[in-house]
């Protein structure tokens, strides 16, 4: 059986995001939320770090449509970069596959994670049908 | 502190090297020695910066080329800042002259990476942003670059046309600069027909790979006896950091780490933007050149784009930037690139420009940022 990942560690993000069990991430006693490892707050420097568990849904705030792709994405051309602010607060970013143009996307559009086999944070658009509140 | 100069500097033509990055970086070194009028032997520190050497299978380059200067005793260390390396290696070269620990100082950059294929050129560039955060992601470096193009378009409103007023004018910079990559002008509508690589990004929106090789001379002001060429004074070296992953950051339209630098170096010189004649700016995509003409104050947020299109920054025009071609233009290979700014203020300063000549050089400010802002330098030179 392969080694679970050290907890809070880069490695535990990851395999979590990849094996579709959650994303992860830190809420500072200031407040501020993010899904980026550390082990200091880079706003405020508290070390009172807690654990948060992102739902994975929220608003796009930027994004690119990358018609060259990084070299784990080769044959998912092209696709699309978002920045993603969380309904939690905090920003994340990850990719969205089958975004040709960017009038497919929008500032402030609604996605969701939806892990897949490929690597990285994946989102897709939200779909009104699901079970999510808009 | 004691008054430090620059009093020599070299470039090698930016594009592709036959040679190795050591054979190049040790050759422009002893051609900035030559330049400065000194003897290898009155170095006392060489600060080399060759951030992607182990694609040549090389590191540890400081003493190799210490070695092939005659200068082995020669204390050497590298300095990695992703693309900010070798002005990052000015700093620290500024700080250990102008704080006397030693007379003079060689500052050298070098990055060979035309040996690979575009993919792995690409990885390597990656490799400035934060892998698991980003790059697993699916960022590239244009992607990320024009993440801040489609959030500065958004907030500003500022069009492709302005985005590629800055290409054409580096292209024709570029075109009078013997040691550029590109020396072949644009127009507006080549630029515009070009492919999309990460939108809106263009291919000529893209700064290229590039092998090259860049060195300067520091010394005190104490120790020069008759400099051959006239020198630059350094009237700031100011370096910041900031959030590394741009998500995390307060702003995506600018360069949190350009702001802090700049406001330190203009504290250091005792000037302000209104006073530097020129500058050489970090312009890895056309962006990056107006976003960092607003985050070093010499316009608004929101300003510096249309500014761009009505011709204000060509190397005649009321504040040049970028005379050199820019990296756009010029070319960027990652670790020489800041030193290369250096040549470039050198040679302006010594009225050796050719046609790129800029009508006025007393005070210049050269501008040079790590991978998407986690680290930056600003330096300001001045006349003796």
């Amino acid at each position: 059986m392969p080694e679970a990942p050290t907890p809070h560690s880069i490695d535990q993000y990851r395999h979590d995001y990849e094996e579709g069990i959650g994303l992860r991430g830190f809420r500072s006693g200031c407040g501020f939320v993010t899904a980026t490892w550390g082990l200091v707050c880079p706003r405020c420097g508290r070390r009172d770090l807690a654990e948060a568990t992102l739902s994975g849904k929220g608003r796009i705030v930027a994004f690119t449509v990358q018609n060259v792709p990084g070299d784990e994405f080769l044959n998912d051309a092209p696709y699309a970069y978002v920045v993603v602010e969380l309904d939690e607060g905090g920003r994340i970013t990850g990719w969205i596959d089958g975004i040709r143009t960017e009038s497919q996307l929008s500032e402030g559009q609604r996605v969701e994670w939806a892990p897949t086999y490929k690597p990285g944070v994946h989102f897709r658009p939200h779909e009104p049908s699901s079970s999510a509140p808009p | 502190m004691r008054e430090t100069w620059v009093i020599g500097a070299a470039s090698n033509r930016y594009g592709k090297m036959a040679e190795s990055g050591r054979e190049a970086a040790t050759r422009v070194a002893l051609a900035a020695l030559d330049s400065a009028g000194i003897d290898p032997r009155q170095i006392g520190y060489t600060f080399v910066s060759n951030a992607f050497g182990i694609a040549e299978k090389q590191a540890h380059v400081g003493p190799l080329i210490n070695t092939g200067l005659g200068i082995p005793e020669v204390p050497s260390c590298t300095i990695e800042s992703a693309c900010s390396s070798s002005s990052a290696g000015l700093h620290e070269a500024f700080v250990h002259v102008a704080g006397g620990f030693c007379d003079a100082a060689l500052v050298v950059g070098v990055e060979k990476l035309s040996h690979l294929d575009t993919l792995a050129a690409t990885s390597y560039f990656a490799m400035g942003a934060d892998f698991p955060f980003e790059t697993r992601n699916g960022a590239t470096f244009p992607g990320l670059y024009a993440t801040l193009a489609n959030a500065h378009q958004r907030r500003f409103g500022t069009r492709p046309e302005q985005l590629g007023a800055v290409a054409v004018k580096n292209h024709a910079n570029g075109a009078q600069n013997p040691h550029a990559q590109f020396q072949k002008p644009i127009t507006l509508e080549t630029y515009l027909a070009s492919p999309v690589i990460a939108s809106p990004l263009r291919l000529y929106d893209c700064c290229p790979f590039s092998d090259g090789a860049a060195a300067i001379v520091v010394a005190a002001r104490e120790v020069v006896r008759s400099p051959p060429a006239e020198p630059l004074v350094i009237r700031a070296s100011a370096r910041s950091g900031s959030v590394a992953d741009m998500q995390d950051r307060p702003t995506l339209t600018g360069l949190p780490a350009t702001r802090v630098a700049a406001e330190k170096a203009f504290r250091q010189a005792g000037l302000g933007p209104a006073q530097v004649d020129f500058l050489e700016v970090h312009d890895c995509f056309t962006i990056a050149e107006v976003m960092a003409l607003e985050d070093l104050g010499f316009y608004a947020p929101g300003a510096a784009a249309a500014a761009e299109a009505d011709g204000e920054t060509q190397h005649d025009g009321k504040r040049p930037v970028n005379p050199s071609g820019g990296l756009k233009a010029k070319g960027h290979p990652v670790s020489a690139t800041g030193a290369g700014q250096v040549v470039e203020i050198f040679e302006q300063f010594n009225h050796r420009a050719g046609g790129r000549q800029v009508p006025r050089a007393e005070v210049a400010l050269a501008h040079n940022v790590g991978a998407t802002g986690g680290s930056c330098s600003v330096h300001i030179f001045g006349r003796r």
